[in-house]
């Protein structure tokens, strides 16, 4: 099983539809999530924002700790098995798609 | 339970609780038709049967504490001299504010004050007031240790909107991820909460709806769409009240018997028409009911089968010469010249509590204006708007002609907005990915995606609120008037701009949004700011209720939009000539004493408008009104276009 983990700043909604435009980069990344999903048989995506999901922020220590150090703007930050793979921007779906691919021995970021 | 000796009505059967759960009333109707009088009698009468009651209202410009004379207030306050009874005020923006407070307190930990005050701001959005309002609903639908609570509620459209958010939230939450309400994760406990309250709200032994009215057409009309609405979604209204009918002892002159008639011909309407287990009638009376001697009358009228007191001379200490000098009270030029449009398109506001005769002044305004030539636009934003009945024409989603040259009319239909809004974003959508060919993105998966996300109560606000936008870009109008819904609805459609527009500079949420969409946004809280473009009209009758109201919502557009408020319409004023005896004189005085308040208190032009026999309509009725009220009676005649017979 391969753990996807993408922490987000503070955001309504997922897609950024809530807003009078939606987010072209949320709409994208939330699709290529959802495609990955399908791809692979034994992968888990979590999406942790800030508003709704601090206490996954709180209890991460090495998120904890990136924001602290560099504040939000660190956000977000893609984590695969425990490895950060990239701070501060949206990977695509075939940056994505090698991360997982390479499994138990990711890049750092 | 102590039973009084009186004749039990049928109206108790519906409000009196059954059984040992907590029950719940919900009083409906427009605003100024007496709902927050028949709430607090039908509690203190609750109360004094020995059922621990809980008064809640959720309207946003709430009255409880004048009616009860002691401050209520956000907090749930226990009635002076009323054993069993309490009330609380739910102030919409306290509820934001905590529930803002609740969901950033565990980020201070992480992040800085700077930060935080960032975060803040994010959380400064539509969906957050109405999702906290919501949820604080929701807690006083679960409150074991009353036998009942009694939710005075907001304006008809507002409140239906409330009842429908649990069925969307609750679709939103069996999808999971992260949604407008919070994560689904977290969000399992609210969800019980709110099909609990979906539960009890359709449980018609549980809960029983009413609405209250006026004994005019128009207010059945609304209340009959109205029930149709909540009927739509499961619940039944179970008792009518029609409020404020003139008291047969009182008309003594042909315009008084007349309004009377009608009014009773529309009772009698009602009470073959609507489909309600109960109906009950409640007179005008001289003064403004408060007082607990007043809503004891009201409460034994109503569920005790007594008949009604009008306390002529008793209601009100105005001293008694209150005859209103039409001529010398109204600013005639000023208000002609508010209303009238420069060389740049003109905007026109009418704004106030419901019931105060918003959509008729604003019809008359529009309809005089496009008889002296002007370009006129007539919009209504209001959801529970009756435009149609006023000009006796069609009025629909888009702007077309409603018989009178250089008239046009529109109503924003909100399934017609949201469409529009979900077509425009999904287009969008569709349109970032025909620039990307190389996409390794199932382009219909994101589009679906995004479509399920719309779904959301948000996206609603944002297509009304898009729509409203695109009225100031409607092209050959020298003028647009805006009937807008009543004044807590509006503020918040009206404050929009400035929240998104907030939004969208900290960016973080609209990355990709396109710069001219902030521009627009920009473009029209400008012209509504800007004095010579945009003319605020808070248009109310001379009483304290929706004088207060009208006092502060003003306070709040100044305040929190920069906007000031430049023509004020007193409404209804009793005429001279008719009404001659103790009941009318006790009316007059109150007015004439309010109209002198209202003076004091808004520092804008003043138009006055009388009482009519019947509201006009159709344009020859509008126009011969608008002679007498707007002062645009004067226009050359030779420039006005001819009437088009409709």
């Amino acid at each position: 099983m391969t753990e996807l983990t993408l922490y987000e700043e503070a955001m309504c909604c997922s897609t950024g539809v809530c807003g009078p435009d939606p987010d072209e980069e949320l709409v994208e990344v939330s699709a290529a999530l959802d495609q990955l999903e399908d791809a692979f048989d034994d992968l888990q995506v979590n999406r942790a924002n800030m508003q709704h999901n601090i206490d996954q922020f709180l209890e991460t220590q090495r998120i904890y700790d990136r924001v602290q150090e560099d504040g939000p703007s660190i956000l977000p930050i893609t984590v695969v098995d425990d490895q950060i793979i990239a701070e501060g921007e949206y990977l695509s779906y075939d940056e994505l798609t090698a991360a997982i691919g390479e499994g138990a021995t990711p890049q750092e970021a | 339970m102590a039973q009084s000796q009186s004749t039990a009505t049928s109206a108790r059967e519906v409000v009196e609780p059954s059984s040992d759960e907590t029950e719940f009333v919900f009083f409906s109707g427009k605003g100024g038709v007496g709902k927050s009088t028949v709430n607090c009698a039908t509690a203190t009468w609750l109360a004094d049967n020995d059922y621990e009651t809980l008064l809640v209202t959720t309207d946003p410009a709430p009255n409880l504490s004048d009616i009860f004379g002691q401050s209520i207030g956000h907090e749930v306050t226990a009635i002076d001299g009323i054993e069993n009874l309490s009330a609380i005020e739910i102030d919409p923006d306290v509820a934001a504010e905590e529930y803002r407070q609740e969901t950033i307190e565990p980020m201070r930990e992480l992040l800085g004050d700077e930060e935080i005050r960032t975060v803040e701001e994010q959380l400064n959005s539509p969906c957050v007031d109405e999702i906290a309002a919501f949820d604080n609903f929701v807690d006083f639908m679960d409150s074991p240790e009353y036998d009942v609570v009694v939710f005075d509620t907001a304006p008809t459209g507002h409140t239906i909107r409330l009842m429908e958010l649990p069925s969307d939230w609750n679709a939103e939450l069996e999808k999971g991820g992260s949604t407008c309400i919070g994560p689904a994760a977290s969000m399992g406990e609210r969800k019980q909460d709110y099909e609990r309250a979906i539960d009890a709200l359709q449980d018609g032994e549980r809960t029983s709806f009413a609405f209250v009215g006026k004994p005019e057409d128009s207010s059945i009309d609304e209340i009959e769409r109205s029930a149709g609405d909540l009927g739509d979604l499961g619940i039944e209204s179970q008792l009518l009240i029609l409020n404020g009918y003139h008291p047969e002892s009182v008309c003594e002159d042909p315009f008084f018997e007349g309004k009377r008639a009608d009014e009773q011909a529309v009772i009698e309407r009602a009470r073959e028409e609507f489909d309600a287990d109960a109906t009950a009638t409640y007179p005008l009376q001289p003064g403004e009911i408060a007082g607990l001697d007043l809503l004891a009358d009201v409460a034994g009228v109503l569920y005790d089968g007594d008949e009604a007191t009008v306390d002529i001379g008793a209601a009100t200490d105005a001293d008694a010469d209150g005859t209103v000098d039409f001529d010398g009270t109204a600013d005639t030029d000023a208000v002609v010249e508010q209303l009238t449009p420069g060389e740049e398109t003109q905007y026109l506001f009418f704004t106030g509590k419901g019931g105060v005769g918003k959509s008729t002044v604003a019809a008359t305004a529009a309809t005089k204006l496009a008889e002296a030539g002007h370009e006129t636009l007539v919009v209504t934003t209001d959801p529970a708007a009756h435009l149609e009945d006023i000009f006796g024409e069609p009025v629909s989603h888009e702007p077309t002609s409603v018989g009178q040259a250089n008239l046009d009319a529109a109503r924003i239909d909100q399934e017609k907005a949201l469409a529009e809004y979900r077509e425009q974003v999904l287009d969008h959508v569709t349109e970032m990915y025909e620039n990307k060919e190389d996409t390794q993105i199932d382009v219909d998966a994101a589009i679906a995606n995004v479509e399920e996300e719309l779904e959301s109560p948000c996206a609603e606000e944002m297509a009304a609120l898009e729509k409203f936008v695109s009225y100031f870009d409607e092209d050959g109008y020298d003028v647009v008037v805006f009937d807008t819904a009543p004044t807590g609805h509006t503020l918040r459609l009206l404050e929009l701009p400035s929240d998104w527009k907030g939004f969208m500079d900290l960016g973080s949420l609209t990355k990709g949004a396109a710069p001219a969409k902030g521009d627009q946004y920009d473009e029209v809280i400008e012209t509504m700011k800007d004095p010579e473009q945009s003319t605020f009209a808070f248009v109310m009758y001379p009483e304290y209720t929706p004088m207060m109201e009208a006092y502060r919502a003003a306070a709040d557009l100044r305040d929190q939009v920069g906007i000031e408020t430049s023509l004020v319409v007193a409404n209804y004023l009793l005429p001279e000539e008719y009404g001659d005896n103790a009941f009318f004189a006790d009316r007059r005085a109150q007015q004439a004493q309010y109209l002198t308040e209202i003076r004091d208190r808004f520092d804008a032009p003043l138009m006055l408008a009388p009482l009519r026999r019947d509201e006009p309509i159709g344009l020859d009725e509008l126009t011969a009104f608008g002679d007498e009220v707007t002062g645009l009676a004067d226009v050359a005649d030779a420039d006005a276009p001819e009437v088009t017979p409709s």
